[in-house]
């Protein structure tokens, strides 16, 4: 039914136009917002009443590495630059404090049918402590018989070879997502990344002959020292690599918030007018190349599940962008780590320290999170069905959040109609659908709805919308 | 399982709208009708004007009153869920019946004078209660509101849904949807889409049942189209199918 799967229609001007900071919505309300006095016993009720459900949600396991042996100079993550193994050991010690601590606050039926090991560089880890983590997580969770579960990890290919994949394929991991970023010489090194295809293909290639069931790749525009013509060449080969999916990131240039980015030169950053170009090619590029839009950074093959969960109505909003596993809750363990449980947000110590402090002391480390109340829940519900199927159905959300639509809504659709003087979005009695247009500018039509925008105590930093 | 009150009607003439804020409410009430014979909402014509007072909010946990408390009032449930439950000598929790807006509880503990269970609110709940002595002295003038009380009571009692029986899950689980269902229609609400705000382990101690088995038997509901449920709303799509399911508990 979706109509999202039209291609997005590329207009430099229109989308300059609106070139304003925004959030990505991988949650709503989004991270900056969630609060310090979510505490221990907020998650803890929050886990009780998610276990009390009729039918309990399945988990989603979100586990954050933070380590890396060197500073990719755009990154924004939370992670740790080192080359001491020993750290690792002293960071896994906890995280298995931790996995014991909150695995046995679910009930023992909620099966475990996705997992995503994220950093930082999860392949900081070698299989041995890979095989120990994975013990220790089957262990205390319910992993299920395997079928259909989803178990993905992000992979530099700088410091995996074909026989760690396949000793990944080996402990049950079927999703392999793989940092590219760009492949011009140029742009590696002044991003202090250097990655050669070789490389990147030796893990696609192993992935596939260990059995993984999916590859993504992940490129970024905007880059300092980025031109299209070089842009262009990776295109051409990571079509050549032919991965699942694709997402393609803006790296938005922060260095005040993020320290490695104090590295790139701003004068070496690509002009409004050359970023523009850059994601325009890769429209072009990868949608000749068989790849479907999905929405925000995200492409997938025609007959990916992606794209099939989109046509059925299914598709969902998650932290790793979209997921075809909405309906579960998300347990993140590590540092940083958010999970969202039930009608909750709630992110772990953004430091070493905290976290430490927490577990050793026998406590959850969760930091801040949220609650969400019943505009929040209703305003998530509105941004999801947009971000992920580029419509929305007045009458019928209305009636199944019970509210008059256009009187609960009555600013979000007056802003709405400014955005179709610009044809990002139509608008009828029933029906708010992106056009085009504006699917490219996803977050603008998202943002209508967002109650914490505009508001003066509003904490939020947001990159921008292209 | 508490009464199914179908006697709630008003007498003809009545008012209570002016009771409270919330009309509906007093209009489904099994009370309803104890309330309109001592002209409530009209003091200046009843000498019984303060028989009743509510009470809440109460949180979810919060107890009402508790096992053993000397009986002295009856509660009308005027918005939210409670559970009636026994402890028993290891502490164990025996979940006896979940009450709905409109529902009464304490009657039960009339005889021998202390309440045989606890209550505890579920939801965010508010109650009328009504002072058992100045309502047995009611009945004594008013052969009407004796006549009501009576009929609540036996009904109560025969309303003793044995859930000790050779039932599968299946016949449990469909029995108790379908009678919430009707009880929600008794009290002026939707029959087939209701929350089913219980926790998944009361319901499995209620109806003798794992809790797992609980969410198992509701997802094959589900599959099987009888159900559709997201989080706690849940849709009766065949009423019919799940009643025949049910048919033994339910004839019961």
């Amino acid at each position: 039914m979706s109509h999202a799967i039209e291609i997005p229609e590329f207009d430099p001007a229109l989308i300059a136009r609106y070139d304003v900071a925004g959030p990505r919505y991988t949650s709503y309300p989004t991270a900056p917002h969630f609060r310090a006095d979510f505490d221990e016993r907020a998650l803890r009720a929050a886990i009780r009443a998610s276990n009390e459900e009729p039918i309990p949600r399945p988990l989603s396991l979100y586990v954050h590495v933070p380590f890396c042996v060197s500073p990719c100079f755009y990154c924004g993550c939370n992670r740790i630059i080192t080359r001491d193994v020993g750290k690792a050991d002293r960071y896994l010690e906890r995280l298995y404090r931790e996995i014991e601590l909150v695995a046995k606050l679910f009930d023992r039926d909620r099966q475990v049918t996705q997992l995503h090991f994220g950093g930082g560089t999860p392949n900081f880890l070698d299989l041995a402590r890979m095989q120990e983590l994975m013990d220790v997580l089957a262990r205390h969770f319910s992993f299920g018989n395997g079928h259909g579960r989803e178990f993905g990890i992000e992979i530099d290919p700088r410091f995996a070879d074909a026989g760690y994949i396949r000793g990944l394929g080996e402990l049950g991991f079927n999703r392999i997502s793989v940092g590219i970023q760009d492949f011009d010489p140029a742009v590696q090194q002044a991003v202090n990344r250097i990655q050669s295809v070789a490389q990147t293909r030796e893990v696609l290639e192993s992935a596939r002959a260990s059995g993984f069931r999916s590859a993504s790749v992940d490129l970024i525009y905007g880059l300092p020292r980025q031109t299209v013509e070089g842009f262009e060449r990776t295109l051409d080969e990571v079509a050549a690599l032919a991965p699942d999916r694709v997402a393609v990131y803006a790296y938005a240039h922060l260095p005040e918030m993020f320290k490695a980015q104090r590295q790139i030169k701003a004068g070496e950053l690509p002009d409004p007018a050359t970023r523009l170009a850059l994601i325009g090619r890769a429209l072009a590029r990868l949608g000749e190349a068989g790849y479907a839009y999905v929405g925000m950074d995200h492409f997938a093959r025609a007959d990916d599940e992606l794209v099939a969960a989109q046509r059925a109505g299914t598709l969902q909003r998650n932290f790793q962008g979209y997921s075809t596993h909405g309906e579960c809750d998300i347990v993140g363990l590590g540092v940083s780590a958010i999970g969202r449980i039930g009608d909750s947000y709630s992110q772990s110590a953004r430091d070493l320290t905290g976290y430490y402090a927490a577990l050793d002391n026998g406590r959850l480390p969760v930091a801040r999170g949220l609650s969400l109340d019943a505009d929040d829940l209703v305003r998530r519900e509105a941004i999801g069905q947009l971000m992920c199927h580029g419509e929305l159905d007045m009458p019928a959300f209305g009636e199944q959040h019970q509210l008059v639509f256009a009187e609960y809504f009555a600013a979000e659709l007056g802003r709405l109609r400014a955005l179709a003087g610009d044809g990002l979005v139509t608008l009828d009695e029933h029906r708010i659908r992106v056009t085009p247009r504006g699917r490219l500018l996803l977050r603008i039509v998202a943002m209508c709805f967002d109650a914490y925008l505009g508001r003066a105590s509003s904490p939020a930093r947001f990159s921008r919308a292209i | 399982m508490s009464e199914s009150l179908v006697e709630a009607a008003l007498q003809p003439g009545a008012d209570v709208s002016t009771t409270d804020d919330a009309p509906d409410f007093c209009r489904s009430c099994a009370l309803a009708s104890v309330c309109a014979m001592v002209g409530y909402g009209k003091p200046e014509l009843s000498p019984l004007h303060g028989l009743m007072e509510h009470l809440g909010p109460y949180r979810p946990g919060e107890t009402v009153f508790r096992q053993g408390d000397s009986f002295d009032a009856v509660f009308a449930v005027r918005s939210g869920l409670v559970k009636t439950r026994q402890l028993d000598s290891q502490g164990r929790e025996h979940v006896l019946g979940f009450f709905l807006p409109g529902e009464v509880i304490g009657l039960d503990a009339i005889y021998p004078n202390r309440f045989p269970c606890d209550a505890v609110a579920l939801d965010d709940s508010q109650f009328c209660r009504f002072p058992f002595p100045a309502m047995s002295a009611l009945a004594t003038h008013q052969p009407a509101v004796q006549r009501h009380l009576f009929r609540l009571i036996s009904r109560q009692l025969g309303m003793a849904w044995v859930m000790v029986g050779d039932h599968s899950a299946d016949e449990r689980l469909a029995a108790f949807l379908v009678n919430l269902g009707e009880r929600y229609a008794a009290r002026g609400f939707p029959e087939t889409h209701f929350r089913l705000c219980m926790s998944r382990s009361d319901i499995a101690n209620y109806l003798s049942l794992a809790a797992e088995t609980v969410s198992r038997t509701l997802t094959r509901f589900r599959a099987q189209s009888l159900i559709e449920i997201r989080g706690h709303v849940l849709h009766l799509c065949d009423t019919p199918r799940l009643r025949e399911l049910g048919r033994k508990l339910l004839a019961a």
